[in-house]
């Protein structure tokens, strides 16, 4: 029924029948979704059910082929600025593509410096200031290489806060990380949801999604079976194909 | 009136004896300067004289100055290899090539020339050998000659005639220059060589009695040196007045017994004293001379220049043929085919010889040696380092860019702040030793006679002699220049302290590339 509404100006994100081709392939097929200012959104799904290119449409890595994307009450589409864009929607690699030749304080202040022409000086103690927050102020000086996973994580979320971002797109953020790992970042994404700053994250990891989701989005072959809160998904999913989904992760677990 | 008719009559007068005066001077005469060129490695006839490339020495120099007095006009000489002499002459680069160069009809078919001086062919063994009064006597042994002349030719005109009564022939040898050929006689490569007498008066001194005249053929178009030019008008009567003219004055005459050329100097023949193996003090006065060391800044600025524009110049090719494919495509792998395949040396000639044939432009003076190497050895190396960019380009994540994008960087940003950084520690040890390789491959442009180091050797050797030292001296100043390179190579390798952990490990070392400015001090002090 959401298909039909106009998009919701006053969500952080409204999607309408949002659809993306990789070539003949649909990858996403009609998405429609309204995710609110401060909210943290879980996708979840089976391995090429699409989660990615879902997220990466959201930013426009992956540009959309049709339906309406809107954020903060502005559509997105091809006349869009993109550093704007992507200063507005943070982003966060499965692997976190660091800028491996660059130590953790240039990472952070690499894109404001070029992008936003932020002067220098503030920018830097802005930088100093996030990688305290996510608990590696003391390796700013180091290079990736030199860091834990767990570390390089923490880091790739700084250099996305150092953007100012209103919403957050995660990939996969704990795929790599131990229990203790993905405890810090539930932390920070629930620090995030105090400001305000809405996340949204693709995951694999059941205990995680059931910690930090406000919502829970279910995917399938590019299409979204379901949008509901953790208690009601993880209790009495509603699509066959979540039930099914649900089944073998326990078992797998 | 009668003024007017007198005013007129001397102004006729006037242009009519400018014209008498324009026809003395042959058209070669362009720019007001008579440019001559010539081999520089034939003593006495034309040679480097002395520590300094630019004193260039000789019979035939010095009566190139004779004719430049006489018609009044400063004279220039271009130096280059024998075998380009002529391609030179055609392209228009000079008005005439005086370089010891024989009169002979297969020349003369494309151009005029003139005689000067009279010659005889000689064919010179080791001293111990006897004397033999025809080229029967020769057969079936070894003979080196210059290539590039027509030596060559002619004796396999005696071979034919040799085979014919049933002999074997005689086993020709072809040597680039005439210290060479002369060089094979020395270690006992060669039995024989064949030379003309003039320069073997002048090396008496050098050869120390090793070797002597067993043979004076009587060859029809080994007789006589000439003086060659572009067929061209009145050119070829003026310079032979010309030839008349410094004759009469007695000036050829005294030029001959000056350089040793004349009929007295037979009788000089076969009086010297003995050398020593290895002379240490050439040796040292070599690697020491300003000459050297010009050479070898040469070597090394052309090939700083070469691989600088080669790396410019393969960048864009790069990023081009590793996106996906395009209309570019086939042009550009085309460009890296024809340029890897192509002998380097072949890309030389070609530039500095045939190019000049399509597009005159290339005749004219600024398209100086220098230049011709330099265009030819960039885009050369630029097929290669297009290999090596794209090679160091795939190396790199492409996380790395969607990373970029993700933080809103824009293509070009990405590019210079994320993509190249990394892909130049990727990119350049292998630059570096194609660099290394570079600077060797240069020493091919000494054929089109660019003052590098190999040339600069080329032209003492010829002069003095002395091949071992000269040599010596050229290989110090390679080996030098290439150690210092490999040594430049590992300490930037240990630059790149964010690529391995080990490196990596403890303080923050000094980076290679920073995209922020500012000082970097104070976190490093930390
Ligand atoms: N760049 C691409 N080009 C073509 N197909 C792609 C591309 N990226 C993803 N796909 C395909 O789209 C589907 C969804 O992929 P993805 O979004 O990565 O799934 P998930 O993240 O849920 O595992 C898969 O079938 C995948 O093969
Ligand atoms: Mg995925």
């Amino acid at each position: 029924m959401l298909h039909n509404l106009p998009p919701d100006p006053d969500c952080a994100l409204s999607l309408r029948k949002l659809s993306k081709f990789y070539g003949e392939f649909l990858a996403l097929d009609r998405i429609s979704l309204d995710i609110a200012h401060g909210e943290k959104i879980v996708v979840l799904g089976p391995s090429g059910s699409g989660k990615s290119t879902f997220i990466r449409t959201l930013n426009r890595i992956e540009p959309h082929d049709s339906g309406v994307l809107m954020i903060d009450g502005e559509v997105i589409d091809d006349k869009t600025s993109l550093p704007l864009l992507r200063g507005a929607v943070g982003m966060v690699f499965q692997n976190y593509n660091l800028f491996p030749h660059l130590t953790v304080l240039e990472n952070c202040i690499l894109a404001p410096r070029l992008v936003r022409k932020a002067h220098r000086d503030a920018t830097e103690s802005l930088a100093r200031a996030y990688l305290d927050q996510v608990g590696i102020g003391e390796q700013a000086d180091k290079y990736p290489i030199q860091l834990s996973g767990g570390q390089q994580q923490r880091v790739a979320i700084a250099r996305a806060l150092c953007m100012a971002p209103d919403i957050i797109l995660f990939d996969e953020p704990t795929a790599a990380l131990d229990p203790e790992a993905i405890k810090g970042v539930i932390g920070i994404i629930d620090s995030l949801a105090e400001r305000r700053i809405t996340t949204i994250c693709v995951t694999h990891e059941m205990g995680f999604a059931r910690h930090i989701a406000d919502r829970v989005v279910f995917m399938d072959k590019g299409v979204v079976l379901e949008a509901s809160p953790p208690e009601q998904f993880f209790t009495a999913p509603q699509s066959a194909r979540a039930r099914q989904f649900l089944d073998q992760m326990i078992h797998h677990a | 009136m009668r003024l007017l008719t007198c005013l007129l009559l001397c102004l006729a007068a006037l242009l009519s004896s400018a014209s008498v005066r324009a026809q003395e001077r042959p058209s070669f005469i362009e720019n007001n300067t008579l440019s001559v060129c010539t081999n520089p490695t034939l003593p006495p006839m034309t040679f480097v004289n002395g520590a300094d490339l630019s004193a260039i020495d000789g019979f035939d120099i010095a009566l190139a100055r004779e004719l430049g007095a006489l018609w009044h006009v400063p004279v220039t000489f271009k130096t280059m290899d024998f075998t380009g002499l002529f391609p030179s002459l055609a392209a228009g680069r000079c008005s005439l090539v005086i370089s010891g160069v024989l009169k002979q009809a297969a020349r003369e078919h494309l151009f005029d020339a003139v005689a000067y001086l009279d010659t005889s062919p000689v064919i010179v063994a080791p001293s111990q050998i006897a004397p033999v009064t025809s080229f029967e006597a020769l057969a079936g042994q070894s003979l080196a000659v210059e290539s590039g002349t027509s030596y060559a030719a002619r004796i396999e005109e005696i071979n034919r005639t040799l085979i014919s009564r049933g002999k074997p022939p005689i086993a020709l040898q072809q040597y680039p220059s005439e210290d060479q050929v002369v060089q094979q006689v020395l270690v006992g490569r060669s039995q024989n060589f064949l030379s003309q007498d003039v320069e073997l008066f002048y090396r008496q001194a050098q050869l120390g009695g090793k070797l002597h005249v067993i043979f004076s053929p009587s060859l029809p178009g080994y007789s006589e040196f000439a003086l060659y030019l572009r067929r061209s008008g009145q050119d070829k009567a003026l310079l032979a007045a010309a030839i008349d003219t410094l004759k009469r004055q007695g000036k050829i005459t005294a030029l001959e017994k000056k350089w040793n050329v004349g009929k007295a100097a037979r009788a000089a023949l076969g009086v010297t004293s003995e050398r020593p193996r290895f002379n240490t003090a050439t040796f040292f006065s070599a690697l020491f001379s300003m000459a050297f060391l010009k050479g070898a800044v040469m070597t090394l600025v052309i090939a700083l220049a070469s691989h600088a524009a080669a790396i410019v110049i393969s960048i864009p090719i790069a990023l081009k043929l590793n996106a996906p494919r395009s209309l570019w495509h086939p042009f550009l792998r085309a460009y890296v085919a024809v340029f890897r395949g192509a002998p380097t040396l072949l890309q030389l000639l070609f530039i500095w010889n045939a190019l000049p044939q399509f597009f005159p432009i290339f005749r004219e003076g600024w398209f100086s040696p220098f230049l011709a190497t330099w265009i030819c050895l960039s885009i050369n190396e630029s097929a290669y380092q297009v290999e090596i960019n794209r090679a160091a380009l795939s190396a790199i994540d492409p996380g790395q860019l969607a990373g970029g994008q993700a933080l809103g960087m824009s293509p070009s940003q990405i590019y210079r702040h994320v993509i190249f950084p990394q892909a130049l520690r990727v990119a350049l040890p292998p630059t570096i030793n194609e660099f290394i390789s570079l600077l060797k491959t240069t020493s091919l442009a000494s054929v089109i006679s660019l003052q590098e180091l190999l040339f600069i050797t080329q032209v003492q050797v010829a002069r003095s002699f002395e091949f071992t030292e000269y040599y010596a001296a050229a290989l110090v100043y390679y080996l030098a220049m290439v150690f210092a390179f490999l040594h430049l190579q590992k300490r930037i390798e240990t630059r790149f302290v964010w690529a391995s952990r080990a490196s990596a490990g403890g303080k923050t070392g000094p980076r290679i590339e920073s995209p922020t400015d500012g000082t970097e001090a104070s976190r490093h002090a930390a």
